[in-house]
């Protein structure tokens, strides 16, 4: 609120989360890959050099370079950028809270990238022990950069004792921390396989070839599984208001329970495929490597959306929102108003279009700063068909249950229960001026259709 | 009057003797620059050399091999200093980020181009063929990435641009600080790849290569150096010119102590140009080359000083530097501590086992 306002079209939050995908399905690999590949070498070297396992690994190290080292680098600092200009506000709160626990994570990250480089470019040059040596100190450092930053993904939704303690070993090591540590190294060893399948079907000796391809879906039947145990797991360890959002026979967003089911048969493809591929490694070809990667990007894309959906209307409950409202300013805003807090949405007043009226153009003001961050005008959860049909009273009316919710937003951080009207949306915040205004904003928005 | 666009600080407080935090944040940063210097400066002056030589000193080839080491390794060491800028000015970066999103989001997409772009010319330079498009492309890359962090880190430090650059995100390209210090910038990389690519050629030749050729470069080397360096002498001056008189007012102002960086760099920066007119033979004075390299170091070192001792003096001209809370928490330090002392000995392990592994013949190799 008090940063410069960036909503893209397709809205911020999806902005996040394509990074987010992007990023995860390579980092994830990168993980696996790393274990898959130690054990591929270990192999070949108990098998006295078995060129078939060795040329696996060697083409392996190929895709972890290019995909790891380049591709996965550059996507995670550019999450970190998406969210610093998305959600300045939270991140800023979880950098000071977990700056050490960071740290930690790029000590590993160091010791990853290195060890990838030096094992990629050592083939033919060291002995087979140093080069396991390598590539099992890449596989530790980067399954330790998962246990690191898995503390951080979950206290962002459940942040357990936290609230009460202030204590960062509280927030690190909170309710779901294990389940999603379990769920996440499962869909490493299931991506690992899965995109490592593709590299093996280049192998020409047919014998060779299946015994690679059982290799591998052994590891994608195993992360399969780990997989839905930890994602059973991690249902259940989540606060009963979050399963409401997806779970149940009447969800609060049935998009997202959706997600959930499709999520499941997405699992159980992939868990399928690597079975088959188990029994008959003959048959297994290139679509059916394909089906099972894109699977597999189902699996974890699918997780990534039920979890960050099922935060709403937070980016770290209970005490930042998604528009980077902090639970405890909110008496304090509504006494002074938002547009005292939101500097950068209040310059914006004065480049409003001519025609506007001085309330619309405050109103805009307010929205930009409050309900931007979820709220397109026409494109994603637009706000001109959310609205569609209501006038200045109805949406003041709302307006004001959502102001009423904020004494609840307050019980909840002291950990208290409270009723809300809309459970899934912050408060809304700033004087009973600013309210009128943003209703009034929000009914011109309709008049402009209708000119049209 | 105080800049009233400056967010309010975290709630929180820095978890760490401020210190502490500032002394890792200048070790990572200059690391960070060190690759950063090697990635910009070698990489321009691989183009560079295509247009001299051609293939014939093979620089491209060298910056293109060094580069898919320093590019990872800049990115690594880079993300610390990202962290500790968040972490004590936060709500400066994040508002000068988000002044350019799109075109800072937008340097992740040049980053990553220009990373694979070094990948097909090592690869198209070892299957023999030329690559000097990829050389070029990629160079450019790094350009544009370079321009929009200096953009992003002037704004951080000048709070008081941020409402003309909230209406045209483009102003902040066109300050003439921000010219002079993209300039800097890109200076100093020229000529550190001059030297490093002088020091290689004089110390560490790759094989096979013929000795006037590795004369010729170590000479180009050296002579793009100089030149750079000369640049980068009235370049200084520039940007001291284009500093708000309010910043310079109050550095002046302060101590002999606190002007005394700045002697310093001038003073290193004459030396550095002695060493390198010294050095423009470089196998005949392979010392030279080494002094120069040595010289360019301790000047990089007081500059990272300096612009670290700056960053509180533009925030107090705009009136915006408040103190950060902090309460040190040394039980999440030292798990740190701890932690990186491990990864470093690994990696130093593993580095060293790796060049010095080599099975006689005969012997399997993996």
């Amino acid at each position: 609120m008090d940063y410069p306002l960036f909503t893209p079209a397709i809205g911020g939050g999806i902005l996040i989360a394509v990074i987010s995908i992007l990023h995860v399905v390579v980092s994830h690999f990168a993980v696996g890959g790393g274990i898959v590949l130690f054990a591929l070498e270990s192999l070949s070297i108990k098998n006295g050099r078995d060129p078939v396992f060795r040329n696996a690994a060697r083409r392996g190290s190929r895709i972890l370079i290019l995909v790891s080292t380049v591709f996965g680098a550059i996507s995670g600092v550019g999450i970190w950028f998406t969210i610093g200009v998305v959600q300045p506000a939270g991140t800023a709160d979880l950098i000071r809270l977990f700056v050490w626990v960071w740290a930690i994570e790029w000590a590993f990250f160091l010791l990853e990238i290195v060890t990838a480089l030096l094992y990629y470019s050592t083939w033919e040059k060291v002995s087979p022990r140093t080069h396991l040596l390598l590539i099992g100190l890449y596989a530790f450092s980067a399954y330790m950069s998962l246990v690191i930053i898995q503390g951080i993904l979950s206290f962002m939704s459940t942040p357990g004792a936290w609230p009460r303690t202030g204590d960062v070993a509280d927030a690190f090591f909170n309710p779901t921390y294990l389940p999603g540590l379990v769920l996440r190294s499962g869909v490493c060893l299931l991506l690992a396989g899965a995109y490592l399948m593709l590299a093996v079907l280049a192998e020409k000796d047919p014998a060779g070839r299946a015994r690679l391809v059982r290799f591998l879906a052994a590891f994608e039947s195993m992360g399969a599984a780990l997989a839905a145990a930890g994602y059973f797991w991690w249902e259940n360890a989540l606060e009963p208001a979050m399963r409401l959002v997806f779970l149940g026979p009447k969800p609060l967003l049935p998009g997202l329970s959706a997600t959930r089911n499709q999520m499941m048969m997405a699992g159980l493809l992939c868990l399928a495929l690597a079975l088959l591929a188990l029994l008959a490694p003959r048959f297994q070809a290139w679509p059916a490597a394909v089906v099972s990667l894109l699977a597999g990007f189902a699996v974890l894309g699918g997780y990534e959306r039920v979890r960050e959906g099922s935060r709403k209307p937070y980016v770290v409950r209970p005490h930042v929102f998604s528009n980077g409202l902090h639970a405890r300013e909110i008496d304090s805003i509504n006494q002074r108003g938002i547009l005292e807090k939101s500097r950068f949405a209040r310059l914006e007043t004065g480049r409003a279009s001519p025609s506007a009226t001085e309330a619309a153009a405050t109103g805009r003001a307010v929205f930009r700063s409050q309900c931007a961050a979820c709220h397109t005008i026409d494109g994603y959860l637009g706000i001109r068909k959310l609205t569609k049909g209501a006038d200045t009273e109805t949406l003041n009316m709302i307006l004001t249950l959502m102001k009423g919710d904020g004494e609840g937003r307050k019980k909840l951080l002291k950990g208290e229960e409270a009723p809300l009207d809309y459970p899934l949306m912050p408060p809304f915040v700033g004087t009973d001026s600013e309210q009128d205004a943003l209703a009034q904003y929000l009914v011109s928005l309709q008049e402009v259709r209708d000119a049209r | 009057m105080p800049v009233e666009t400056v967010p309010a600080e975290s709630v929180f407080p820095v978890p760490g003797a401020p210190a502490v935090v500032h002394a890792l944040w200048l070790l990572t940063f200059f690391l960070h620059l060190v690759f950063v210097n090697s990635v910009v400066g070698g990489s321009l002056l691989g183009g560079l050399s295509t247009l001299v030589s051609g293939r014939g000193w093979k620089v491209a080839e060298l910056f293109v091999e060094l580069n898919s080491w320093a590019i990872s390794l800049a990115i690594t060491f880079g993300v610390a200093p990202l962290l500790f800028v968040q972490l004590l000015y936060g709500r400066f970066f994040y508002t000068a980020s988000a002044l350019l999103p799109w075109i800072w989001l937008g340097m992740l997409l040049m980053m990553a181009a220009a990373y694979y772009l070094n990948y097909i010319a090592k690869f198209r330079f070892a299957a023999g063929k030329g690559a000097a498009l990829a050389v070029w492309g990629s160079a450019l890359l790094f350009l544009g990435v370079t321009a929009i962090q200096v953009a992003v880190n002037l704004l951080h430090l000048r709070p008081e641009l941020w409402t003309s650059v909230a209406t045209d995100p483009m102003a902040a390209f066109r300050y003439g600080e921000f010219r002079a210090r993209f300039l800097h910038f890109v200076l100093a990389a020229l000529i550190f790849a001059g030297i490093l690519l002088a020091w290689i050629s004089v110390r560490r030749p790759e094989k096979g290569l013929d000795p006037l050729a590795l004369k010729a470069r170590a000479a180009f080397g050296m002579r793009v150096a100089l030149v750079a360096t000369l640049f980068q002498i009235a370049d200084g001056l520039w940007l001291l010119g284009a500093m708000p008189r309010q910043v310079l007012r109050l550095w002046m102002r302060q101590g002999v102590l606190e002007v005394l960086p700045l002697l310093l760099s001038i003073i290193l920066s004459f030396g550095l140009l002695a060493f390198l007119v010294a050095a423009q033979d470089p196998m005949a004075n392979p010392k030279r080359v080494r002094n120069a390299l040595e010289f360019f170091g301790a000047t990089m070192i007081v500059m990272v000083g300096m612009r670290h001792q700056l960053r509180n003096l533009y925030h107090e001209a705009a009136k915006a530097a408040d103190p950060v809370q902090s309460r040190a928490e040394w039980g999440g330090f030292l798990l740190f501590a701890l932690t990186f002392a491990l990864c470093l000995g690994l990696t130093i392990c593993a580095v060293v086992r790796s060049v010095k592994d080599r099975p006689p013949e005969g012997e399997p190799v993996a």
